[in-house]
């Protein structure tokens, strides 16, 4: 998790965790302030693609 | 559901994801006999997550892989890989922490018309000289690979292999054919290549003491 950044600033990302399992983190976002953009995380898989890519 | 089973390793395939063939097991070869225990690995789109999925079947390494297309990522999750969606290396940090990084890449020249509907389409489209990815992949793997690190990459006989030795060279690495396999249409190759450590070479020209 700590190598990851925001795909469109490269800056860091602010984790927040909704459910976990284990050490494994299930649900939750990974927030970048600088471009105020979320960064799902759904079912332990994070969406690190720009909005306009997630289709 | 279809599955694979090869060294050790089953693989459930699933629609709208590229299935395993001659290139997945020709690299999948190589990044074993190249891996160590131990070794943090990276795989760029692993579709099924086959050659993730084999390399941990065999060995103890920390293995993180990433696709584009979502059921790519569901499927590789399924089959026991650690992946991310995210577009190449955009979502990682430029630190060299990875031992290897490997990449079966997208290598069919194609054009627009040439296209396949949906996101299978991330599977064979390599651009109009089918260079894009391999040019993209070799910009940006050094930001991430640690110096004296591994590249394993899946090249066709369909690309222009000198082109690719020039662009290895480009990007700092020494690079070497390490398998190679003739199919009916296609030859298929493994390009290695190792990182070269900057701070070393300057070491030896007497630049830094």
């Amino acid at each position: 998790m700590e190598i990851l950044a925001c795909p469109l600033c490269k800056g860091d990302l602010v984790l927040n965790v909704q459910s976990k399992e284990e050490d494994e983190i299930i649900t939750g976002t990974l927030y970048c302030e600088k471009c105020n953009e979320y960064y799902p995380i759904d079912d332990g898989i994070p969406n690190m693609l720009p909005p306009q890519l997630r289709k | 559901m279809v599955s694979i089973t090869y060294r050790k390793a089953c693989v459930k395939l699933t629609d709208d994801v590229y299935e395993p063939a001659e290139d997945s097991f020709l690299l999948a070869d190589a990044t074993l006999g190249y891996a160590k225990e131990g070794m943090k690995v990276l795989e760029i789109g692993t579709g099924t997550g086959f050659i993730s999925a084999v390399l941990q079947s065999n060995l103890d390494v920390d293995v993180l892989a990433t696709d584009i297309n979502p059921y790519a990522v569901r499927c590789a999750c399924d089959n026991g890989v650690r992946t991310i969606r995210a577009d190449m290396f955009s979502a990682f940090k430029p630190v060299q922490c990875f031992d290897m990084i490997v990449f079966n890449p997208p290598y069919l020249p194609t054009l627009e018309e040439d296209k396949v509907p949906g996101w299978l389409n991330y599977a064979f489209d390599g651009g109009v000289d089918g260079m894009r990815f391999i040019c993209m992949f070799l910009e940006n793997v050094p930001l991430h690979l640690r110096p004296n690190g591994i590249i394993l990459l899946l090249v066709s006989s369909f690309t222009e292999i000198e082109k690719i030795k020039f662009l290895m060279e480009e990007a700092g690495f020494e690079s070497q054919i390490v398998l190679k396999e003739k199919y009916f249409f296609e030859e298929l190759m493994v390009f290695k290549g190792i990182l070269k450590d900057k701070t070393e070479k300057m070491k030896s020209s007497g630049n830094i003491t």
